[in-house]
């Protein structure tokens, strides 16, 4: 007979079943990734192919397009997408963290009176859905001109992630021992310096794993920036969407390959913040 | 900064500190702490909710120059009346109700499989995280692609049965399925997630004492894991119903609301209302609804938020 | 139903938590497992349980080999170091959880139920929850949880560790009447001597995954067989001094050269006749086994008094000549000044002595 296992421990075999399940689970994904190694015809070849001659033109094709008529490769756009996509949600998020901390901080530490109502109100505005918005900030970025424009966008975008700052800031700064603070002020620390000396470095994991979940929830973003981008200011998701429309036929390596690269920063994000992906991803409602 | 006077009263700006000392007053460093995050979030959504609140009482398309009329509530009747909005609803409560149905089904049953510990298990976690972390516009590109009749995977599959292509979008109980297998997929691991978090919160303990005591599976579960997940789970279900109310994008690149209007939901008829017919005025009043649905929902999650803490504390 | 461990060890990677121990524990025969923190009890009875499987050795369960079953088939009862109790259900469905599995009627288990909250008085509880309960009655419910069926034996982790002074006091004496009740074989885990020489019918002292003796609660205080024991068992705990042998002034009577010069010359065990003149032995002697006396004696070294503690009807003085502290318990009535130069007097027969590998020398 076995041996009686310890509760809540599992060996090998259960690896191997959980291996399996993970596998099958991860599989859209890694179909993902097989397209992105393929040929044009390998990527629709019917019978799908498992085992094929790996190219990286799909990833060169990402940067350059080889032009027939020209003979010479020219570049694409999407240099500007990446560029347009990482310069908007990295300066939108970072704004947004540095209004959204102060307000947790205070949220936190001086609660006004209908403090939750204040805090309801702004997870609402999170938790509405964009198109809600939508129809009076386009009709006024088309009367101010900001559409199309990075300020536009930037502007946007950090009101998108204020909420979700202030919400997931805030359950950080909840934790803190109030009484190393106390501890602070009776040793003649000023509320600077009890702000920038004492919370501020003790929550700057948190401020960082908040900066990658906003950078991913940013990146994603779609409705809007399809609305409100224009042709120079254009982000990969619209850009990815755009290539579907095409009617010549949609050229999924390349997709695929603008996909796979972005997979690499998701899994070290991923493993990274296994302990903080809860709170991450539940606005920091849920931390454990 | 102003250097306090002894004599500083708080509450008056004429005071020796002057404006910046009143404005710096131990009882004003909430608000000012909080304005510059409420201000951003007033101009860029505040602000332009009301005026859309403003816009649904009048006559008003975004491509015309007429001056708008004054109407009234005529718009709100006329969307409560229009059997397409209780349609698109429809299609809404449908897609949400079974793709979170689902996700709660997959989650939570990877949940099971990863409370345990065992080799690789970080590793095999990371796989199961990927999808949601991925974007919409890739999980709907290549579900799409997935779907496919010629040469999409699921239409392979199928046909080495069947021998014939398989057009999973062309009916619309197909192209619902289609939308609604992507959602799940894509956020099955948040419920897992959660669940997960309430599967290790349970004390090793219990499970110790219920093996001494005999307890069968079943009565372990009931009496010791559930009541540990099941707040958790009501979170998850309140989380994943607001948000996949609002789906969107996947359904833009999926099918479009196709075929015909089966797939439209509720936030795709609202964007074609506005942007394709663009009847400003009716989408507003149409966006004022999901706003309030929103909001109850809201309400509701947070009150579960609240509970759970108590419970936890 | 008896419980027998043979050669039992466990490890957790480098550290040999229970190391080779044997132990049998006769049917309706209560065992206390006595150590300090650390020691390997949990881990012991854990093993005993089955929630952790031996590292190699044997538990035989009433003459049955029983490692590899998991603990749901070994039927014992155990209540838990922190009481484990099922925080979703009220006390009641807490006693009648382990009736669960037995098959029995709703009405046989309403019975059982309402007898054990009878015994633990619990009564006016049975509708609560685990969250809403004081310490004691927690305490009670694992209690009570443990002792409602009739399984092969019965183990207890700390079932007083976190009470207060009062409360232990009573549930020791309740449990004790539960236990003599059940008659079967019970072992109980505690760090509390006091516990193990009340309620036990044998006492095992562990340290350090090693068991250093068995016996029963008189011979453990009273026969010590090595330092540790002797040093463990007793409070004040007992006076060691070490020493070496210098001959034998009669039949059992033995002279000693106390570190720092004085000599002490006391009637001692026979066998230490077997030691030869210049061993290095330990002498133990139990505070209240010695008296404070203002005359030079031979039997009895000189000191100072350094620190005098009233506790009630005693007073327990603490001396001090710069090598040894010798602790004294006396009468409160005895007159004793702090500084004041003393002396101490070995009571007749009371001196245990340990040989240089802390061995007790006893016939
Ligand atoms: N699961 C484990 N993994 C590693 N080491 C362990 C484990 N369980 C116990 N130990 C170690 O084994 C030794 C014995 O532990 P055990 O819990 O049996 O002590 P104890 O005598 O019950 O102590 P206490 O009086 O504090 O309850 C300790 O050093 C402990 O740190
Ligand atoms: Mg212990």
């Amino acid at each position: 007979m076995a041996r009686p296992r310890e509760i809540g421990k599992a060996g090998w075999g259960w690896t191997l079943f959980s291996g399996l399940v993970s596998l099958v689970y991860f599989f859209p994904v890694l179909w993902i990734v097989l397209t992105a190694f393929k040929t044009r015809t390998d990527a629709l070849a019917v019978p799908a192919k498992f085992f094929f001659t790996p190219t990286l033109q799909n990833f060169i094709n990402v940067f350059y397009r080889s032009s027939i008529t020209a003979g010479a490769s020219q570049a694409t756009e999407f240099p500007l997408y990446f560029f347009n996509s990482i310069f908007v949600s990295g300066t939108s998020v970072a704004l947004a963290i540095v209004l959204g901390t102060l307000a947790a901080y205070a949220f936190s530490r001086y609660p006004l009176r209908g403090n939750d109502t204040y805090l309801f109100i702004i997870l609402t505005t999170r938790m509405m859905p964009p198109i809600v918005v939508i129809i009076p900030i386009f009709l006024m970025f088309r009367l101010t001109g900001l559409s199309g424009t990075y300020w536009g966008i930037i502007l946007l975008y950090t009101a998108f992630n204020i909420p979700f700052s202030i919400w997931l800031v805030k359950s950080f700064f909840d934790e803190l021992n109030p009484e190393i603070e106390d501890a602070a002020r009776m040793d003649g620390a000023n509320e600077r310096r009890v702000f920038f000396g004492v919370c501020l470095p003790q929550v700057l994991a948190g401020l960082a794993a908040t900066f990658v979940f906003g950078l991913i929830l940013t990146w994603n973003e779609f409705l809007f920036a399809l609305l409100l981008t224009g042709v120079e200011t254009r982000t990969v998701p619209v850009a990815m969407a755009r290539t579907m429309g095409g009617e010549v036929g949609v050229d999924y390596g390349l997709l695929a390959a603008i996909v796979t690269l972005f997979l690499v920063p998701i899994f070290i994000v991923t493993y990274l913040l296994q302990n903080q992906l809860l709170r991450g991803v539940t606005f920091g409602t849920v931390k454990k | 900064m102003a250097a306090a006077s002894p004599h500083e009263r708080m509450g008056s700006p004429r005071d020796a500190g002057g404006f910046f000392a009143w404005l710096m007053a131990p009882e004003r460093r909430g608000p000012l702490l909080v304005a510059p995050a409420v201000i951003v979030l007033f101009v860029m959504n505040i602000f332009p909710l009301l005026w859309s609140f403003g816009l649904s009482f009048f006559n008003y398309r975004a491509n015309r120059q007429d001056v708008p009329g004054f109407v009234g509530l005529r718009f709100y009747e006329r969307v409560l009346n229009d059997p397409d909005v209780w349609d698109r609803f429809q299609t809404t409560a449908i897609i949400v109700g079974s793709s979170v149905i689902l996700q709660l089904i997959v989650g939570f049953l990877l949940a099971l499989m990863f409370a345990r510990e065992f080799p690789l298990r970080r590793i095999l976690l990371m796989l199961v995280l990927a999808p949601m972390m991925l974007s919409f516009v890739s999980v709907g590109v290549f579900f799409k692609l997935y779907y496919e009749p010629t040469f999409g995977l699921l239409s392979q599959f199928v046909s080495t049965f069947t021998g014939q292509p398989y057009v999973l979008l062309g009916t619309p109980m197909g192209a619902i399925m289609g939308i609604v297998v992507a959602d799940a997929w894509m956020w099955s691991p948040f419920v897992m997630l959660l669940v997960l978090a309430g599967l290790v919160s349970v004390p090793k303990y219990l499970y110790e004492a219920a093996e001494i005591d005999r307890a069968s599976w079943w009565r372990r579960f009931r009496t010791i894991t559930f009541p540990y997940i099941k707040s958790l789970l009501l979170l998850a279900v309140l989380f994943r119903t607001i948000e996949t109310f609002k789906l969107f994008d996947i359904v833009y690149i999926i099918t479009e609301g196709g075929p015909g209007t089966a797939t439209e939901t509720i936030a795709v008829f609202t964007y074609r209302v506005a942007f394709q017919f663009f009847r400003t005025s009716q989408s507003s009043a149409l966006a004022y609804i999901i706003l309030f649905v929103v909001i109850v929902l809201t309400n509701l999650y947070l009150y579960a938020v609240k509970r759970r803490e108590q419970e936890v504390a | 139903m008896t419980i027998a461990l043979q050669k039992l060890t466990k490890r957790f990677g480098a550290l040999t938590a229970v190391d080779a121990i044997d132990l049998e524990i006769g049917d309706g025969e209560v065992l206390c497992l006595l150590g300090p923190s650390g020691c390997g009890k949990t881990t012991t009875l854990r093993m005993i349980a089955g929630l952790e499987w031996a590292t190699s050795g044997d538990v035989l369960l009433a003459g049955k080999r029983v490692n590899d079953l998991a603990p749901r088939d070994r039927n014992v009862a155990m209540s838990f170091q922190f009481y484990a109790l099922y925080p979703s259900l009220t006390v009641a469905e807490n006693l009648a959880y382990p009736l669960y599995g037995e098959g029995l009627g709703a009405a046989q288990i309403r019975t059982k139920v309402e007898q054990v909250a009878r015994v633990l008085q619990l009564g006016p509880i049975m509708e609560r929850k685990p969250g809403e309960l004081a310490e004691g009655e927690k305490q009670r419910v694992a209690v009570g949880r443990s002792i409602i069926r009739e399984p092969n034996c019965f183990l207890f982790d700390e079932p007083l560790s976190r009470l207060d002074v009062q409360l232990r006091e009573e549930m020791r004496g309740e449990i004790k009447e539960v236990l003599q009740g059940l008659r079967r074989a019970t072992v109980i885990v505690t760090h509390d001597q006091l516990e193990a020489l009340t309620m036990a019918d044998r006492i095992a002292v562990m340290r350090a995954g090693v068991i250093e003796q068995v016996a029963t609660p008189h011979d453990i205080f009273q026969k010590p067989e090595n330092l540790f024991v002797a040093g463990f068992i007793g409070t004040p705990a007992m006076n060691l001094i070490p020493a070496e042998l210098t001959g034998f002034a009669a039949d059992n009577v033995a002279s000693f050269a106390v570190e720092g010069g004085q000599s002490l010359t006391i009637e001692v065990d026979p066998a230490v006749a077997r030691l030869a003149p210049g061993a290095k032995v330990t002498l133990g002697v139990r505070p209240r086994n010695l008296e404070v006396v203002h005359e030079d004696v031979p039997d009895g070294l000189s000191s100072v008094i350094d620190m005098i503690e009233p506790m009630g009807a005693e007073t327990l003085a603490h001396l001090n000549d710069g090598r040894h502290d010798i602790r004294v318990v006396t009468d409160w009535r005895t007159p004793l000044v702090e500084r004041d130069q003393v002396h101490v007097r070995f009571l007749p027969g009371s001196v245990h002595v340990f040989d240089a590998d802390e061995k007790v020398v006893r016939a």
